[in-house]
């Protein structure tokens, strides 16, 4: 008995803060609409603070930012709608007014003919895309394989017998793309630099070398981790040390 | 002689009465003097030295003089004289001293009183030297000048710090006495590890002044601002000149005046030394670029809005007093997304006196090329005030340049691959709005990839494979078991061709219709026969070449026949069921002879 109140109340309680959320959430858009981004900004947050989030949310959680001309934070909350719902039109687009902001201009590493390869092959699905395209394969040559099984015409044959193969060798390849994805994702820990200047330097520590400086809103690439100090590699290849606090991780949600 | 000492005092008299008269008139300007004939002499030297006064007084009493012996005096002289009703008068006491020892010597107060006050002359340093060659010649032409010109170097600061101006005013003091005809520099200092800017000087003004107590005649003749560039002990060249001056002589000419003669000099301020202080290290600012003074600065931009491919001007200026042509000025952070070109430096700097003063600018002519708001960050300059020996750190404002019109950038980078390929985005005019919809999810991603649920569903399928083997092999094993496999055949195929007359089992001109169409459907897929050779006689034989038994041909003939008969003659529910069942059972039996 006890327990059943307890579900309900707990549905209630969930429900009740989705309700809050989303009343939240119309409140924001409406200071965003009055202008009142600092407000607006307010509002979302408390939504994340409801441990809510959506691609939505960090769009106009970057729109808001930009509209303040506040570099770093605007491309950050871009990003990590884009890490939600890669494809959207809008948020590539408004992405790249912010990244008009900022101060670095970096140029990327040249690749080999055959990196660059493996990479557009790799990246032509996410790793759970391929994931997907593997489960349907499989189906597809166990089906292939028993209508190849049941069928007694010759040609009805051969056709179910080279989609079941096909099936099944798309089906291995997919499981491949999807770990060597999988590992590019989980090695890719990019970060936004939040900090208006940072000096990075060749060891973690204040009396190295400084090696170059990096100004707010550049993607870096965290690699490493040594106490409060995180080493980073940037587009063109560079890589150093630089206080963590100065960066934001895109993939902490 | 009697008669001419009276005929003198006869023509005195009126001139002391006169005098009386004019007593009252002169008695503010009092003098009482000391006047020495050389201030440096060789020990076998003598020295004259005379007190004048112009106007009797009593009680004279000279000064010690210390470390010298008088050999003459003291000597009276009055003289009195009238010039256009004017009366001057001057009474001077004269010794002559020979000194007795080499060194530097004070000649001290003489004091007299005159009208009741006491009056004292300045003190005197008179300096001893060895012995001299030629003791009493009187003094040349060059020895004159010598003394009478001098060149000085006035340097406004002898500590200054690094970067902070220092004016050097080369000063050339005359004697009243001797003329100057023409000068010309012999060497010009050289200004090493400085930074110098001559001001000309376009007119040699006279001023009169003193120099060591003398009365003087100065004339400015060059000045230098000096900005020293090295830190210590550093060496000012010292100016020479060649200066051709007039000296008089102590000879006359016919009407009494004196003759000059020309003498040619070579004078040069000394050398000076100005000790440079370094600038302070403590708190000197991260940016520091080396300029010393006081300064503003600003940033600013010709327009905030702007269209895309227009230009504006964006200028870092610094204006003030200091070393303004002497340092880089701070660049600003301009976002990569906009074209800047190279500044163009823009000076207007005026060097006085006091150092430089005007202002210096960076014109940069940026142009965006795609539409959006592009911050132009502060930045800060920063400069040491040698006033309050401080540093002081400017900041810029914080501008945003608003482009409205043109094209977004083309280009973004793929936020989840690695981030190495560019795809371009399609260029759309307009910055989104917000989305409205919230579509909220909890925070807490779950991939699918690697999940159990990914694992069941790849390798779930494979496990139909063998199902779907076994379950075939079960099926051949049922077809060996012969009675129920015939029962389940014919049920199959009653299934498939009796199935509309099942249904209207009880209608009877409808069932025997579809009966009959059943029977012919079934022989048509079983004989491959057209509908044309339809015949009872056909379809036996058809039948009979198949080694289909005799007795179920009858059974199918039947069969038809009743199918053909119910058209005319009623029949029962019973024996519609009868045919059915039969109908059904032949067709299996033929089906297993086929």
């Amino acid at each position: 008995m006890k327990e059943a109140y307890m579900a309900i109340l707990f549905f209630l309680f969930s429900f009740g803060v989705i309700a809050q959320n989303n009343t939240l959430f119309q409140h924001a858009t409406e200071s965003y609409n009055e202008g009142e981004y600092n407000k607006a900004i307010g509002f979302y947050e408390q939504i994340l603070d409801n441990k809510q989030h959506s691609s939505e949310l960090y769009f106009n959680l970057g729109n808001a930012h930009y509209k303040l001309g506040e570099i770093g934070p605007s491309i950050y909350y871009y990003e990590k709608a884009l890490l939600l719902k890669p494809n959207d039109v809008e948020i590539k687009n408004n992405l790249s007014y912010a990244n008009n902001m900022k101060l670095d201009a970096i140029d990327e590493m040249p690749e080999t003919v055959l990196v660059s390869f493996y990479k557009t092959v790799v990246n032509y699905l996410s790793f759970e895309q391929w994931a997907y395209l593997a489960v349907g394969m499989i189906f597809l040559f166990v089906l292939g394989y028993i209508v190849y099984y049941f069928l007694y015409n010759a040609t009805h044959k051969r056709i179910s017998f080279i989609a079941s193969v096909l099936g099944l060798v798309l089906a291995v390849i997919s499981v491949i793309m999807a770990y060597f994805q999988y590992n590019e994702f989980q090695k890719d820990n990019p970060a936004i630099i939040f900090s208006r200047e940072i000096a990075v330097t060749s060891e973690p520590n204040d009396r190295s070398e400084r090696l170059f400086t990096l100004h707010e809103g550049t993607k870096v690439n965290v690699v490493e981790e040594l106490g409060n100090w995180q080493k980073v590699k940037i587009a063109d290849g560079q890589t150093g040390w630089l206080p963590s606090e100065h960066l934001k991780l895109l993939k902490k949600f | 002689m009697r008669k001419l000492l009276f005929r003198h005092i006869f023509f005195l008299i009126p001139l002391l009465i006169m005098g009386n008269f004019t007593h009252a008139q002169e008695q503010t300007d009092v003098t009482f003097e000391i006047k020495l004939s050389k201030e440096k002499l060789g020990v076998n030297e003598r020295l004259r030295v005379e007190f004048t006064m112009n106007k009797d007084g009593d009680n004279f009493s000279p000064p010690d003089f210390q470390g010298f012996q008088v050999v003459m005096g003291p000597s009276q002289s009055i003289s009195s004289s009238w010039i256009n009703g004017k009366r001057s008068f001057a009474k001077s006491y004269t010794y002559i001293l020979r000194p007795t020892k080499q060194g530097t010597f004070k000649l001290g107060q003489a004091t007299i009183e005159i009208d009741g006050n006491t009056f004292k002359t300045v003190p005197k340093t008179i300096v001893i030297t060895g012995a001299v060659d030629n003791p009493n010649a009187p003094k040349t032409a060059d020895d004159v000048a010598d003394e009478s010109l001098h060149l000085v170097a006035e340097v406004s600061k002898a500590n200054p710090y690094l970067n902070e101006a220092v004016t050097v005013v080369y000063k050339l003091y005359i004697s009243p006495s001797i003329s100057v005809t023409n000068f010309r520099p012999v060497d010009s200092p050289k200004y090493n590890n400085f930074w110098s800017q001559d001001i000309p000087v376009t007119k040699y003004n006279t001023n009169n002044g003193t120099y060591e107590g003398k009365p003087y005649r100065s004339v400015i003749l060059k000045r230098v601002v000096l900005y020293p560039q090295k830190t210590g002990k550093l060496d000012i060249e010292p100016l020479s000149l060649d200066i051709y001056v007039d000296v008089p002589t102590n000879r006359r000419d016919f009407f009494g005046g004196k003759i000059y003669t020309q003498a040619n000099k070579t004078v040069s301020a000394g050398r000076r030394t100005l000790n440079v202080l370094a600038l302070p290290e403590s708190g000197k600012p991260a940016d520091f670029g080396g300029a010393v003074g006081e300064f503003d600065f600003s940033v600013s931009t010709s327009k905030t809005a702007l269209n895309a491919s227009e230009s504006l001007q964006a200028v870092v200026e610094v204006s003030g007093k200091g070393n303004l042509k002497l340092f880089q000025l701070p660049e600003p952070d301009l976002p990569s997304a906009l074209e800047v070109y190279e500044p163009e430096f823009d000076e207007s700097v005026r060097t006085t006196i006091s150092g430089m003063q005007g202002k210096v600018a960076n014109n940069y002519t940026v142009v965006p090329s795609f539409r959006g708001k592009y911050p132009i960050p502060s930045i800060s300059f920063s400069f040491f005030n040698p006033k309050t020996k401080k540093y002081t750190t400017i900041n810029s404002d914080e501008i945003t340049i608003d482009v409205m019109e043109g094209p977004t950038d083309a280009t973004a980078i793929t936020p989840i691959s690695g981030g190495a390929a560019k795809i371009a985005v399609p260029t759309s005019k307009q910055f989104h709005f917000i989305k409205v919809t919230p579509n909220l999810t909890k925070i807490g991603v779950s991939y699918f990839f690697q999940s159990t649920r990914f694992y069941m569903l790849l390798f779930g399928p494979l496990f139909l494979i063998p199902i779907v083997i076994l379950f075939r092999k079960k099926r051949e094993k049922d077809a060996g078991n012969v009675e129920g496999n015939r029962l389940k055949k014919a049920n199959r195929l009653a299934r498939k061709y009796l199935s509309t007359a099942k249904k209207e089992l009880g209608n009877e001109d409808n069932f025997y219709i579809a009966l009959e169409k059943a029977l012919h459907n079934y022989l048509k897929a079983k004989l491959k026969i057209e509908t044309s050779e339809f015949s009872k006689e056909k379809i036996t034989s058809l039948l009979s070449e198949k080694k289909v038994s005799e007795e179920h041909v009858e059974d199918f003939i039947n069969l038809l026949k009743n199918c053909e008969m119910a058209r005319y003659s009623p029949f029962t529910e019973v024996q519609m069921q009868q045919d059915y069942n039969k109908a059904s059972e032949v067709i299996s039996q033929i089906d297993k002879q086929l």
